[in-house]
């Protein structure tokens, strides 16, 4: 591979890590961290006269991320199949989990909608195991292609 | 990334017209960016401070922080995936590697700075409006650059190739 194709790939990983970022702050301020704040964003509530959210709105936000999300793990996993055996094993396990958290962080809005308010957690839990699988697996490729381009310029 | 393990890239039949359409692509997305920022936030000094910070005078109201981290978010997106195609493109076709190395290293750099130079001009002073739009531009320009290069180093035979 070239040098130049693994700087690209280190390039890859730090906007990997602001696009993370970026979308924690959204979910912050949108959701909130609580269970009580994100029944607030999907129901609404009477009393602070705040309707409860649509399917069509809740799909506007759900098409473009299943688009990305899906591609950005496949990007993020198959650079993974450049890397030594071992890691290559390492990283099977968080590639499936990052899809699974990844498609429930887009589904559960849909279902609390629904009334099985037992989604909230569902998406909390899988929003935080995105970000760390997702920070993890990103540690993975940037750790790979800044050694093979170490030892590249050190030949 | 299939192209980057195939060793003759302008021989392969299917390749060549493949990397042209993405390149024309590329290309397009970049001219399209610039045409919608200009419109959307404005890339003049400002226009683009208008956007952030309002104008009373003509009753605009300042942009909304919301409305800022949407738009960086699918941004962030947008640019990692077309400038890791575009560099993985030109890294295989570009024979001088001083060359893919600095404008490789210049335009992610700038594409980067881009995004920390917004919300600074946002939370923290307007002195970062103009650095913002020279590191937008230099970004849409080394990027065309690239484009258009791999598009010539595709087409048209190289000394290597001889």
């Amino acid at each position: 591979m070239h040098q130049s194709y693994r700087l690209a790939v280190i390039y890859f990983t730090l906007f990997g890590l602001l696009l993370l970022m970026s979308g924690a702050i959204l979910f912050v301020e949108k959701l909130g961290m609580s269970y009580e704040s994100i029944s607030l964003f999907y129901l609404g509530s009477e009393a602070q006269f705040t309707q409860p959210k649509s399917t069509f709105g809740l799909l506007e936000t759900a098409l473009p991320h299943l688009g990305a999300m899906g591609l950005f793990v496949f990007v993020i996993g198959h650079f993974l199949l450049f890397t030594p055996k071992k890691e290559k094993a390492r990283a099977i396990v968080p590639v499936v989990l990052l899809f699974i958290a990844a498609l429930l962080d887009i589904i559960s809005g849909f279902i609390i909608i629904q009334g099985w308010t037992f989604f909230i957690w569902i998406k909390l839990v899988s929003f935080f195991s995105l970000q760390i699988i997702g920070l993890y697996l990103l540690f993975l490729v940037f750790k790979s292609a800044l050694d093979s381009l170490l030892k590249y310029t050190k030949r | 990334m299939k192209f980057t393990l195939i060793k003759d890239l302008k021989s392969d039949t299917l390749m060549r017209p493949l990397l042209s359409g993405l390149l024309l692509f590329i290309l397009l997305f970049l001219m399209a960016d610039v045409l919608l920022k200009n419109k959307l936030i404005g890339l003049t000094p400002s226009h683009l401070s208008q956007t952030l910070f309002g104008n009373e005078a003509e009753y605009v109201e300042p942009a909304t922080e919301h409305f800022l981290l949407e738009l960086l978010h699918g941004d962030i997106f947008f640019m990692m995936m077309t400038l890791l195609t575009l560099s993985a493109i030109y890294a295989r076709l570009c024979q001088n590697s001083s060359l893919r190395m600095v404008n490789i290293n210049a335009m992610m750099i700038s594409a980067l700075l881009t995004l920390f130079f917004l919300p600074l001009a946002y939370y923290l002073s307007a002195h970062f409006v103009m650095p913002y739009i020279i590191a937008f531009y230099s970004w849409h320009i080394l990027a065309l650059f690239m484009a258009i290069a791999s598009l010539y180093y595709l087409f048209i035979p190289q000394k290597s190739d001889l």
